[in-house]
């Protein structure tokens, strides 16, 4: 019971990821690859705060989103000036350079040693210590994301966003400064998976920068792909698949560091496949 | 051992690498105008190809080093002819092919981690009983000298390829119009099928050499990649000559801005070296 509640637990920081991150690539049409980004920043705020200063791990979520929120601003705005293929390259480089800054700002992050012993959160004098409780505020945190996504989406805002995605010319003609727009986009997007990474480093209790690799990354452009670009509900099944593969394979027998490896062989295998025979994913709505 | 000249070396080693792989990715971009995310991960075809083959089996070392180049040149070929070819044909957009790119990577990386383990290995046999020769004080190694023969070798022999035969004229005319180079009856897809030949086993030459003079790993290919990506960018992409360029000035502004910065950064530099270029020069120096 405890593994399947570990298992609910990753799949809705993975399902915010994924979710937060259609809004950018499979709404808006942004190939970002850089969400690991956000992902740490919102990670190491809560490592950091909760260490050294004892801070409510509420309190350090918000903060975390808003750090992720400048951050992704100002990245943002670089990346507005981009298209295409360059804007995916250019956003590569950013999750590297910040990765680099994880790894190498010792005074602060600790450097590949990584920050250990995070308090689980507590709220009111309630403490979600055990793994139920902790799934609990995970599946809660990931229902808000997933309604205010659908908002977002449903909104007069998400359906410029989809026209600036299919001809943003045309968009621009009818009056919609859309530089603007895809700002919002990625800096809502931003501050969704700062969410997921305060999550992520309270439950493991513990952070490193090999968590923000660039694979991170691609795994999540991974699960929206499969699921279906432009689908809320396609991420949460991309997230849910790529979450059980590894354990199903661990289940066949094969030795957990194997495993991983084949984790990347099959996610490699789905990206490869999906972009011959079906570029919209499983539930998807638009084609890369 | 003087700073001065060690650190003028170390920046044309660098550079010619970085040349080696910029070359093999321009070449293949310039025929087909998209990134190829998977051509860095052929470096680490070709270096654990010479590693299996010389090491573990004992083979002639010159063998294996030529079985080596083969293997990654076939491996890139049949990325092509399996993957890319097909996609081109439906004539998807750029990201399409970026992303199964990027699948073939993660797919060829992991193989390669199952197989032989993710450790480190070096490729040369007498570690540190290297030949070492001085210049106006500076130090370089007899594998590093190798590299650099070897690099210059290539430039040239690709230059006459480019300059002198119908094969180089073939790929200009591909390079200027796909189309109208099929009309006047070139064979596109068989002469991009060589291209995407020689370019991996370029870089399958830069991993063997990279592997004698430090080392082999799975996740060698990507961070080589980027560097030739950037090289690329900085040079003018799709323009051969310009990556080479590209490259020894990437090799100088890593390896001197870590004379004053600490050695760690020199992956955030040369991305923040590619952003300052994409927003102020994108182009790069020699644009097309």
């Amino acid at each position: 019971m405890e593994y399947l509640i570990h298992i609910g637990i990753l799949f809705a920081f993975y399902a915010i990821l994924g979710v937060s991150l259609n809004l950018v690539v499979g709404y808006t049409g942004l190939l970002s690859m850089t969400h690991a980004v956000f992902y740490g920043l919102g990670a190491y705020t809560t490592a950091i705060l909760l260490t050294q200063f004892g801070v409510n791990f509420f309190l350090s979520v918000i903060l975390g989103i808003i750090i992720a929120g400048v951050v992704g601003l100002f990245i943002g705005i670089v990346l507005s000036r981009f298209k295409g293929d360059i804007y995916a390259l250019a956003s590569f480089g950013f999750n590297i350079i910040v990765f680099s800054i994880f790894l190498n700002w010792q005074s602060l992050t600790n450097g590949p040693l990584g920050i250990a012993g995070i308090k689980k959160p507590s709220l009111l004098g309630f403490e979600f210590s055990s793994n139920f409780s902790f799934l609990i505020l995970s599946l809660v945190v990931l229902l808000l994301i997933y309604l205010l996504s659908q908002f977002i989406v449903k909104s007069s805002f998400g359906r410029v966003l989809k026209a600036i995605r299919e001809d943003e010319q045309a968009v621009q003609v009818f009056g919609y400064q859309t530089i603007y727009y895809k700002l919002t986009i990625f800096v809502i997007g931003a501050c969704m998976a700062a969410v997921a990474g305060s999550l992520f480093a309270s439950y493991i209790s513990f952070v490193d920068p090999s968590s923000f690799v660039l694979m991170e990354s691609i795994f999540v452009l991974a699960i929206i792909i499969l699921g279906g670009l432009a689908n809320l509900r396609g991420a949460l099944l991309g997230a849910l698949f790529l979450i059980l593969l590894p354990e199903i394979l661990r289940f066949v027998g094969f030795p957990s560091d194997i495993a991983a490896q084949m984790r990347q062989v099959i996610y490699g295998l789905i990206l490869i496949f999906l972009m011959l025979y079906r570029p919209q994913g499983l539930m998807g709505e638009y084609k890369l | 051992m003087e700073i001065l000249p060690q650190l003028i070396f170390n920046s044309i080693i660098a550079g010619a690498i970085y040349a080696l792989v910029a070359l093999g990715f321009n070449l293949i971009y310039g025929t087909t105008k998209f990134f190829n995310l998977a051509h860095g991960v052929l470096s680490a075809v070709g270096g654990y190809a010479v590693f299996f083959f010389a090491k573990s089996l004992g083979w002639n070392l010159y063998l294996s080093v030529i079985i080596g180049m083969l293997l990654a040149g076939l491996v890139g070929y049949g990325l092509d002819r399996f993957i890319y070819r097909p996609l081109r044909q439906r004539k998807v957009s750029n990201m399409i092919l970026l992303v199964a790119s990027l699948g073939a990577f993660t797919v060829i990386q992991a193989v390669i981690a199952i197989l032989f383990s993710s450790q480190f290995k070096t490729l040369s046999q007498n570690v540190g009983q290297q030949q070492i020769y001085e210049f106006w004080g500076g130090i370089i190694t007899q594998t590093q000298l190798v590299i650099l023969i070897v690099g210059f070798i290539i430039m040239a022999g690709l230059l006459i390829l480019f300059k002198l035969t119908l094969f180089g004229k073939a790929i200009k005319a591909i390079s200027n119009d796909e189309e109208v180079a099929k009309i006047v009856g070139i064979n596109t897809n068989k002469i991009i099928g060589y291209v995407f030949f020689i370019g991996s086993a370029i870089a399958g030459l830069t991993g063997i050499l990279v592997g004698f003079d430090t080392g082999i790993e799975p996740t060698m290919g990507m961070s080589l990649l980027l560097k030739g990506v950037i090289a690329s960018i900085i040079g003018g992409v799709g323009n051969i000559y310009g990556g080479v360029v590209g490259a020894f000035l990437l090799g100088f502004i890593e390896n001197f801005g870590i004379w004053k910065i600490s050695g760690e950064w020199k992956d955030a530099i040369a991305f923040a070296v590619l952003i300052i270029f994409l927003l102020f020069k994108p182009g790069g120096i020699f644009k097309k």
